[in-house]
């Protein structure tokens, strides 16, 4: 190989590939930041469509609509109070039943449960996150809504509502306030806000399991041992130890799956009731903002569907504010870890 | 003494028990939906379902909501991926650890979970609502819409996985391609998305398994069709979109029809997310 | 043939070189994140002779050899000062196109990484980079290239196959033929058998032998037996600075500094 070193070309052809280069690679870089910028592109979209599909609705009824319970397409008049309520409601129940039930599993899967059964559970429990929303949909329509009418709502009138129907108030009624309207109904079925945010919390449970395991597992073994060696139990370590390490981090999960309960439309759709009369109890059917989109918008001209786009901003701005910061908690964590 | 060490004991026992009672719940609900899924859709599914359509109502089937799923799908990936992948080597290429690169990898995470009717919105303010005033009126929902907004849903998946795939892989591929004098754009293309390719394939399976079962964003923008097209400027029905329809139907064929075509989506999504799996494992073999 | 008449001028700028130096390096510093890495560095390398760097970890000896084909460049917030002339030019001048530096400048890293490719393809990749070839004469150079880095008899018959199912030692010397596939003039070697076995280390090393006659070669090692084996001059580098830069045999029967003979017999700190 009598290579002639250095004679690979003569230097003007290397100066022009030079500049080609350059061109090419500025070229690229313009497309892969064109991009990027389209990701930030379809969130600032998002809330400017709906802003602006909704700016009639806000200009006629301002402030009041955020109060107001009317939802009225016969004198056009429109509030967000009745959908807000039920979206609030549906997530707080979702969050109180899954938070600690995510605990329990989060525990279980990083603590407790023998090493070779945490793949097959942890793998089996996201697939509960996998599944569409639809099909969680379905299944309550026909399966949960129908069994919880059937098995629980009646022990729940009877014992906690202010409507049983013997007619006679029970004990808890009597004394503690609120729970007998919470719990008071006399409508049939099983569609109902409870039912929507109990499925909304097994739809939300795999996701808020997730993360806490994995921040769970962040907590240095040191730390851990050294709780042991002092003679502390699982449980102790859990909770003194593991849990007020990962306290931000838990927190951002928590209100990740708040975000994802707070903006999930079909799963509730079917099973809330789509009632846009307003009542306090959690038997009654309601609806939420998702849910009420989903149902009227395709319907809908003139003031209703400013008023539907208005409220798909609201959802979108709060839904944001919750992912952010659920973000920002959790980041917190990877700070701690990159430490 | 000893009754503290009960009492601790005691709390123990209890907290362990309700850690597996947790568990156990996760797992009964998820054996009980799959179930469900499979006891009811698999009586409901038959040779007409694949055939007919959902004109002929309790006597057609399902084939056009499967056949416009697959398009509006095929759409969406289509849209989404070649805009993900380049954006999440931006992220981790060109802007990792600049403001602005850690601001859109920021907001790129919350979209990943941002409500999706809200998509479904802002695509139908941006392509149906123009195309409706353009063509005054014969255009109005399409295929293509619905595949801009799965799109929409299935950008911020890719971008990630891609992102954090392209992260993964060892700078010193980087040092070796470029002191061959090779520009960094194609060290990109051809060395680094090359390596991380199963990474990124796995992304666009996670998105697609994502946006099949999505309903809520094609309510306003593909619309439905009870008619078989393959037209993408048609509207067109989905399977999501469909079940809606006929589990809100009276009738106990569209349920058992709904159930048939639950089925089949749970199917689909469940058979991609475990395929997306096995092609990350393998991926992590041949690099180790 | 390689030196223009500018190219000699400002090399005589420079405090004279020897007759046959082909890398010159005056007075550089580097710097990391205001970390003060490289202290003033001057070294004549000659020209088809292995040229070895030792040192303890962290005195700057990768460092500067990754400053003779400028791939610091990659990352930000590092600034190199001085000059380092090759054949009369100063690279780190601005203007030093970095096509024309990486194709006369080669570099085989610490850790084999073959590009996810054939093998054929990991050394065709570059030189389609700079120059456009029949499909006869680009094998006619991935042979020449494999043969010249003793890898082409256990290879002839998979050229086609992922280069990733080579042996560790094999995906070295496959990063050696796609470095010299490009027929640089230097050929900087960082630690290239740190993580191989002994076996592929000594064929390695003497691939090193061999490419000498062809190459001007910087390598280098933590292990100073490598240094002994192959290698023509050595220099010793300590905490950013050159502290002694001779003969092979010199540094290692009569060095010149207390430094360096407590560290080649083991003494040091």
């Amino acid at each position: 190989m009598s290579a002639q070193p250095g004679t690979l070309a003569p230097p003007r052809v290397v100066e022009q590939r030079t500049h080609r280069d350059a061109r090419q690679e500025q070229l690229f870089r313009w497309l892969l930041k064109g991009c990027a910028l389209l990701v930030l592109a379809s969130l600032l979209g998002a809330a400017g469509a709906t802003l602006w599909g909704g700016r009639e609705a806000f200009a006629k009824f301002g402030w009041h609509f955020l109060v107001s319970t009317a939802w009225d397409p016969g004198n056009d008049v429109y509030g967000a109070l009745v959908p807000v309520y039920g979206t609030i409601v549906t997530s707080l129940i979702a969050l109180l039943i899954a938070v600690p039930v995510s605990f329990g599993i989060a525990l279980y899967l990083s603590e407790v449960a023998p090493t070779w059964l945490r793949t097959p559970v942890s793998s089996a429990i996201e697939l509960l996150a996998g599944i569409p929303s639809i099909i969680y949909g379905m299944w309550g329509l026909f399966v949960f809504a129908p069994f919880f009418s059937e098995h629980i709502k009646p022990w729940l009138t009877s014992n906690l509502g202010n409507k049983p129907d013997d007619g006679k108030l029970s004990w808890v009624v009597q004394h503690v306030p609120f729970v007998g309207k919470l719990f008071g109904s006399d409508y049939p079925f099983g569609a109902s806000i409870l039912v929507a945010g109990i499925v909304l919390a097994i739809m939300i449970i795999p996701f808020i399991s997730s993360v806490m395991r994995e921040v769970f597992q962040t907590v240095p073994t040191r730390l851990k041992e050294s709780a042991y060696a002092l003679g502390s139990s699982t449980w102790e370590v859990s909770w003194d130890i593991v849990l007020p390490y990962t306290r931000s981090a838990v927190i951002g999960g928590i209100f990740l799956g708040l975000g994802r309960a707070l903006g999930e439309t079909m799963a509730v759709a079917f099973i809330i009731g789509n009632s846009m009369t307003f009542s306090a109890s959690l038997l009654d059917p309601g609806t939420s903002i998702a849910s009420t989109i989903a149902n009227q918008f395709s319907e809908a001209s003139g003031l209703q569907k400013s008023s539907l786009m208005a409220l798909a901003f609201l959802l979108f701005v709060v839904t944001f504010i919750v992912l952010l910061i659920a973000r920002l908690m959790l980041r917190q964590l990877k700070r701690k870890e990159g430490n | 003494m000893s009754s503290i060490y009960l009492r601790r004991r005691i709390t123990n026992w209890l907290a362990m028990g309700f850690s597996a009672l947790a568990t156990l719940i996760g797992l009964t609900f998820l054996a009980w939906i799959l179930w469900e899924t499979l006891r009811q859709g698999i009586s409901a599914l038959n040779f007409k379902l694949f055939t007919g359509i959902t004109a002929n109502g309790d006597e057609g089937g399902l084939a056009n909501a499967m056949v416009g799923s697959l398009i509006i799908n095929f759409l969406g990936i289509a849209i989404a991926t070649p805009i993900g992948v380049l954006a999440g080597t931006w992220l981790a290429e060109y802007a990792n650890r600049t403001k602005l690169g850690e601001t859109i990898r920021f907001l790129n995470d919350i979209l990943l979970s941002a409500p999706s009717i809200v998509m479904g919105l802002f695509v139908y303010t941006i392509i149906v609502l123009p195309s409706t005033v353009l063509t005054h009126g014969s255009t109005s929902f399409s295929g293509f819409a619905g595949g801009v907004a799965l799109a929409l849903i299935a950008l911020p998946v890719i971008v990630r996985t891609t992102d954090e795939m392209l992260r993964l892989v060892p700078s010193t591929l980087r040092e070796a391609a470029l002191s061959l004098g090779v520009p960094q754009w194609k060290l990109t293309m051809q060395i680094l998305i090359r390596a991380a390719r199963s990474g990124i394939i796995t992304g666009v399976l996670l998105a697609l398994a994502r946006i099949s079962g999505e309903t809520a964003p094609l309510l306003f923008t593909a619309f439905g069709n009870n008619y078989m097209t393959l037209n993408p400027i048609d509207k067109m029905s989905s399977l999501p979109q469909i079940i809606y329809q006929y589990a809100n139907d009276p009738g106990d064929t569209a349920h058992a029809m709904a159930w048939a075509g639950a089925f089949v989506v749970t199917m689909f999504v469940l058979l991609l997310s475990l395929g997306s799996r096995l092609v990350f494992s393998r991926n992590k073999v041949s690099h180790d | 043939m390689t030196d223009s008449a500018l190219a000699v001028n400002t090399a005589q700028t420079m405090a004279a070189p020897l007759a046959d130096t082909k890398i010159t390096v005056r007075n550089l510093h580097f710097y990391y994140n205001g970390f003060h890495a490289l202290k003033g560095i001057n070294m004549d390398i000659p020209e088809k002779k292995v040229t070895a760097i030792i040192g303890p970890s962290g005195c700057g000896k990768s460092t500067l050899l990754r400053i003779f084909n400028r791939i610091y460049a990659i990352y930000p917030k590092l600034e190199a000062k001085g000059d380092i002339v090759l054949d009369g030019e100063n690279i780190l001048d601005p203007g030093y196109s970095m096509n024309r530096l990486r194709s006369k400048v080669g570099m085989v890293f610490q850790k084999p990484v073959p590009f996810p490719m054939t093998i054929f393809e990991n050394v065709a990749y570059g030189i389609r980079h700079h120059e456009k070839l029949s499909k006869s004469d680009m094998e006619g150079r991935v042979e020449q290239a494999l043969r010249s880095a003793a890898l082409w008899d256990e290879v002839k018959d998979k050229l086609k196959q992922n280069a990733l199912g080579l042996s560790g030692g094999q995906q070295q010397r496959l990063c050696i033929a796609r470095a010299i596939a490009l027929k640089p003039e230097v050929l900087l070697l960082d630690e290239p058998t740190s993580a191989l076995d002994p076996i592929a280390t000594s064929r390695i090393e003497q691939l090193v032998e061999e490419l000498k006659s062809e190459f001007t070669i910087v390598i280098v090692t933590h292990n100073m037996q490598q240094a002994a084996r192959c290698s023509d001059l050595t220099a010793f580098m300590y905490m950013g600075e050159l502290i002694e830069f001779d003969n092979t045999e010199k540094i290692f029967t009569k060095p010149g500094k207390k430094q360096t003979e407590d560290y080649i017999t083991g003494r040091f700190g």
